[in-house]
């Protein structure tokens, strides 16, 4: 956190990520496992490890080739065979490239089409996942997941594998051939690739950690852009631009002076490579001159001109792979994390022997119920009621006295502690999720509307309904007028969480999408948001026409809903503290005639 | 835009200069380091075998005739190897000093400029970009501007460099055999720029489908309660699928066109090798052309040359990119400032809250938001607006600080025309409360103090006290320290209203501004912010916007606003007297409570 007079700039969004780390052990066991994934497309992958083998072969080859023609046929004199090694050495090339081509290729789609399949795997595994995963984990941690982290195991499909064992490969085969033409000088070539190894490791961390340090920094820089944009109705309305502006100047020097740390280590690194592979062709000329002038001796010339083409084929991979190995361990964090969301199972599921009830008639019975989102800590404690079909039971109490929680059981978001809740009798654990959910509608108090057009949104609660069928819902909800005033009806666009609408639109396609599902059970969360008062009063007559003849639990904040109720229920720190209709309530004098009296009183102020 | 992006990097032309030559020096001793190599391979060759003619050195030099062998040896290992050693030491500052020139310069005065460019954009600017896309331009965006200077102006002009040096390495050497074996290079030249230009639309493509997938994604997760509550899983699953799928299609055609350019590429390169083996073995053989000197360092500058070619299609791919970059930052740093102080204002250190609308009308451009509005406020008094969705409440509010200019008519503040003001003294004298309020991940102390940060620690106390908030900020372990997560979280709507109160109580500004402060906190716990409002209210003019109508009746007038038009206006006992929308709504809402 950097301090700034006595205004402290944004933090960076801690990463509550779990600190991913694996020995040698786990590198290969995820290994295994995105091997396992690369499967359904066995044909593909075995193809890229044939390829992978036979250019590890061609690429010494061609080098091989080139330094043999001059060292052979040109350095003799011999224009036959310099033509024939020429045209050799094209045929080669041809037949690499063709190689080339489809191993980059198939590297290419194979990752693809692997991390299709994942992502795919992913969204199908969310679905599964229960209410309280969604209370734990934020939106941006799943997306990342799907985002950065399959992308790096993308990478690191197609990248680093194929990558890593052509290196391999060349590295051999140039090695052998290095062996094969002079032993000497290849102990030197030897001699050298530690110290580029050691080179490579050594900076290769310190770039990591500088790399860290720059990256945090930069979300340092972004978060408090972002949260510059957002206030910027603030900072302009108390006229703070100056402040800012040289507050985040200092940011982005600071940022900056990251930036160029990491860039004089890598400023220092790449030249001593470089510099590395000019030493060993002095040491070649000098020692190899020295061998082939040595009469007792008397290496060939042409193993210099060999070794000058080959050395940098064995050298390249040392630098190549220490690069595919940071590149391999991002994936494999990447890995670790999709894995890790993957092998979560959901916190509970339905039994395989739970039953699929085709009707309900609406009848809920709470018994002795306990409940809590932690286990220490009880939200709901001995609740008892029962609700006959039909009836609207309001649920009144402050935030945080149990309401939400109540009618999160009843839509089986969680399961009960301890206790029943029974529906039409039987135990809710009992039902299957999907055949409950068939019969049940909720209207949440965001009013959350997905991207499509009105249409769609209605029709989400029963997607076979036909259109007429959604007309129908719109008309006996009593808003058409509004639909139609709408700039393309109900095929007007809604944007992402229902923008360009207003609130009041918004919660009667909520009331609609409800009605159409035609639930016996129906759960309501009114909205708190200001509306003004005529289309308040429009939203008051729909909900009459939504709420009949149906089971109904409403979180109430307007008081002529709770008045209408056949029971209200008063939560108080997770009991019901009273029960009872309107009039009994009120003549009774107790919480919920303070409330009520609040809620008067304040209005007359 | 190339234009203004190359008068960008003429700016730092100094700069620009230096890491060229750097290059260019780097350059040349690379091209030496391959010919001494070729100087090796024949001087032992020649002392070996003896038959070839003496080699020839760069520059007509030759080594004395006494030397031994091995001496002549050594010295051109010692060469290559000082010259590498020289290369090294260059290489670093030549990486540094660009480094220098982009990061610590360049982009710092970019992202300064442009933070602080949309610190000042007017309202109008915000409400037609969404503040996601708007990061971007700081950081991203930036980058790629950065990108345009390193990877476009500097690479080109280091390509051009070396392929001339290259070039004249070689013509010098033998010009027949030079053309020959760069005579697929125009190809190749061609063939990367058509390959970006095909392949940089389909990148565009590519990104704007993840981006709808993403969305989808998100969205799934936002409304995962109701998509859950209607069972309908599988049908999102499709949808994700299907999503999934158009990425992974196109994405699929773009790899087929980069595994044919890399690979024809490449291959490009392998002829020009069979042609320097056979055409270059032949002039070898003949005599012509020297093995080291000649043919071994033509093999190691081809290769040279054809990576540097090869860095054409980045150079058209970075140029691309960049160019969207660069407008998208160029855009925010030419918006003009639509409200800003005229030169030579009239200063006003503390208004009396007197003020006066005069046939005002305002819109977006469209159809008119409010049309001839005219009425005046004394000091110390409260305005109470009230309206339909829609009405112009909010827009009316937004004219007083200045947000936005009416586009006819005048506001004037304690007699003098807003726009004559310096709009820093304005806006000082104008205090805010939001209708959601935005807070700061910083300390309660810092976010009271925001308009004012040399504020002293009593003048934050009693701001929040006045504000009501100092009773729940001091039963926090922290107190005035704890620090707010993001957007506040964690404290209750009724809470950070009360902190945005006392933010704008710290001012104390002579007119307070309050739009539906209590529009989403529970009603059953309005009464929390109620009272806070009422001290804030006493000796400031105050305009207040409100639904719930125990928020109006404490105003002194109420003006009733329908479709941007005054449509009524008086005090609440007056408007009740007479029909219209005024006495409906309020009609409507006492029903509701006492039915």
């Amino acid at each position: 956190m950097k301090k700034t007079g006595n205004f402290v700039l944004a933090e960076p969004p801690r990463e509550e990520d779990e600190k991913i780390e694996f020995g040698p052990l786990g590198f290969f066991r995820l290994l295994r496992r995105i091997f396992a994934h690369t499967k359904p497309h066995a044909a593909k992958r075995n193809w890229l490890i044939a390829l992978v083998v036979i250019r590890s072969i061609q690429l010494p080859l061609l080098a091989w080739a080139i330094a043999a023609t001059i060292s052979g046929p040109v350095a003799h004199g011999n224009l036959r065979g310099t033509l024939w090694a020429a045209l050799g050495f094209g045929a080669l090339a041809v037949f690499t490239q063709a190689c080339f081509y489809f191993r980059i290729r198939l590297a290419l789609e194979l990752g693809e089409e692997v991390i299709f399949d994942l992502r795919n795997e992913v969204f199908a595994h969310l679905q599964r996942m229960t209410a309280r995963f969604y209370d734990k984990v934020k939106p941006g941690r799943i997306i990342s997941r799907m985002t950065s982290d399959i992308e790096a195991i993308r990478t690191g499909i197609q990248d680093v594998v194929f990558i890593s064992l052509v290196q391999v490969g060349q590295m051999l085969v140039s090695g052998l051939l290095m062996l094969w033409y002079n032993w000497v000088l290849f102990l030197v070539v030897l001699a050298i690739a530690p110290v580029i190894w050691s080179l490579n490791q050594y900076f290769r961390t310190r770039l990591a950690l500088t790399q860290r340090q720059a990256q945090e920094s930069f979300s340092r820089v972004i978060s408090t852009v972002a949260e510059s944009l957002e206030g910027i109705r603030v900072t302009q309305g108390f006229a703070r631009q100056e402040v800012n502006a040289s507050m985040f100047r200092e940011l982005v020097q600071d940022h900056s002076r990251y930036i160029m740390g990491n860039a004089r280590t890598s400023a220092v690194f790449l030249p001593l490579l470089e510099l590395n592979s000019q030493f060993f062709i002095a040491v070649l000329l000098l020692l190899g001159g020295y061998r082939a002038l040595n009469p007792a001796i008397h290496d060939p010339v042409g193993s210099i001109v060999q070794f000058l083409f080959l050395a940098a084929l064995f050298f390249d991979p040392v630098r190549v792979i220490g690069t595919q190995y940071t590149v391999a361990l991002t994936a494999m964090v990447g890995a670790e994390r999709v894995f890790n969301l993957l092998d979560q199972p959901p916190d509970w599921s339905d039994p395989p022997e739970a039953i699929s009830l085709p009707e309900i008639a609406g009848h809920v019975e709470f018994r002795d119920l306990f409940f809590g989102y932690e286990a220490d800590r009880a939200i709901l404690r001995g609740i008892n009621f029962t609700a006959e079909p039909g009836q609207t039971i309001a649920l009144v109490g402050h935030t945080g006295s149990g309401k939400t929680s109540i009618t999160n059981l009843i839509a089986k978001a969680y399961l009960p502690s301890s206790g029943l809740l029974l529906i039409d009798g039987i135990d809710i654990r009992r039902i299957r999720s999907d055949s409950l959910h068939r019969r049940l509608g909720i209207v949440h108090q965001q009013n959350f509307l997905f991207e499509g057009n009105v249409l769609e949104n209605i029709r989400f609660g029963r997607p076979r309904a036909s259109d007429d069928e959604v007309l129908q819902a719109v008309k006996k909800l009593d808003y058409l007028d509004m639909v139609e005033a709408m700039p393309d009806g109900l095929l007007t666009q809604v944007g992402e969480g229902g923008s360009g609408l207003s609130v009041g639109q918004r919660q009667l396609i909520c009331f609609t999408r409800a009605l159409l599902a035609d639930p016996s059970i129906l759960i309501l969360d009114e909205a708190t948001s200001s509306i003004d008062a005529v289309t308040e009063a429009r939203i008051q007559r729909s909900l009459v026409t939504l709420l009949h003849g149906r089971t109904s639990f409403v979180i109430a904040h307007r008081l002529s809903t709770v008045r209408e109720a056949d029971m209200i229920l008063v939560l108080r720190q997770g009991e019901i503290v009273e029960r009872g209709t309107h009039r009994e309530l009120l003549s009774l004098g107790g919480v919920y005639r303070e409330l009520h009296n609040r809620f008067i009183r304040d209005d007359r102020a | 835009m190339i234009q203004r992006l190359l008068a960008l990097s003429w700016r730092y032309r100094a700069g620009c200069l230096k890491v060229l030559l750097l290059q260019a020096v780097i350059l040349s001793f690379g091209l030496f380091g391959i010919g001494f190599t070729g100087v090796g391979v024949d001087e032992i060759r020649y002392f070996v075998h003896a038959t070839p003619r003496p080699p020839h050195l760069p520059f007509h030099l030759s080594f004395p005739g006494e030397w031994p062998p091995l001496g002549v040896v050594a010295v051109v290992a010692g060469a290559v190897l000082t010259l590498a050693i020289l290369r090294a030491f260059l290489d670093y500052s030549y990486r540094v000093e660009l480094n220098d020139l982009v990061q610590t310069r360049i982009v710092v005065q970019l992202r300064s400029d442009v933070y602080e460019k949309l610190n000042r954009l007017s309202f109008r600017f915000f409400d037609a970009n969404a503040s996601s896309t708007l990061i971007n331009r700081v950081t991203s965006d930036v980058q790629l501007v950065r990108m345009f200077i390193e990877n476009v102006v500097i690479q080109t002009v280091i390509l051009i460099i070396s392929l001339a040096a290259f070039l004249c390495y070689m013509l010098n050497l033998h010009p027949a055999l030079t053309l020959a074996c760069l005579a697929t290079t125009p190809l190749l030249f061609f063939r990367s720029i058509a390959f970006s230009a095909k392949v940089a639309p389909a990148y565009i493509r590519n990104k704007a489908l993840v981006d709808t997938m993403i969305q989808r994604l998100a969205e799934n997760i936002r409304g995962i309660h109701v998509i859950k509550a209607f069972s309908q899983e599988a049908t999102v699953m499709e949808r994700f699928r299907l999503a999934n799928q158009n990425v992974v299609e196109q994405k699929l055609r773009i790899f087929r066109e980069i595994s044919t350019f890399t690979v024809s590429a490449s291959f490009l390169s392998q002829v020009n090798l069979v042609i320097l083996l056979g055409y270059g073995g032949y002039l070898v053989i003949t005599g012509s052309f020297p093995l080291g000197t000649g043919m071994i360092a033509f093999a190691g500058i081809l290769q040279q040359f054809s990576a540097q070619v090869g860095n054409i299609a980045n150079i058209a791919n970075s140029m691309q990119e960049s160019l969207t970059g660069a407008r998208r930052v160029f855009e925010v740093l030419d918006t003009p400032l639509e409200i800003q102080t005229r030169p030579d204002p009239i200063r006003l250190a503390r208004a009396r809250g007197h003020v006066r609308f005069e046939h005002v009308w305002f819109d977006h451009g469209r159809e008119p938001v409010l049309r001839d509005i005219d009425f005046e406020v004394l000091p110390g008094q409260c305005v109470a607006i009230v309206g339909a969705t829609g009405s112009g409440k909010s827009a009316l509010m937004s004219l007083i600080p200045r947000f936005y200019d009416p586009t006819a008519g005048r506001l004037l503040m304690d007699g003098i025309d807003l726009r004559e003001l310096e709009l820093n003294d304005l806006r000082k004298n104008v205090g805010l409360v939001f209708q959601e309020s935005f807070l700061f991940s910083t300390t309660i102390a810092a976010n009271i103090a925001f308009g004012h940060p040399q504020a002293t620690r009593e003048q934050i106390e009693r701001a929040a006290r006045i504000a009501a908030a100092a009773e729940f900020i001091e039963r926090l372990p922290k107190g005035y320290d704890t620090v707010l997560g993001h957007s506040g979280v964690g404290l209750s709507g009724g809470q950070r209203q009360r902190l945005a109160l006392a933010r704008a109580i710290l001012l104390d500004p002579a007119l307070l501004l309050l739009d539906d402060p209590t529009a989403s906190i529970d009603p059953g716990t309005e009464h929390e912010i109620i009272a806070a409002m009422d001290s804030a209210m006493a000796t400031r003019t105050t305009f207040i916007v409100a639904n719930r109508l125990r928020m109006v009746r404490r105003a002194e007038t109420i003006i009733v606003l329908d479709r941007g038009r005054v449509s009524q206006i008086g005090a609440h006992e007056d408007l009740m007297r007479n029909p219209g929308y005024y006495a409906q709504a309020a009609q409507l809402q006492e029903n509701e409570e006492n039915r």
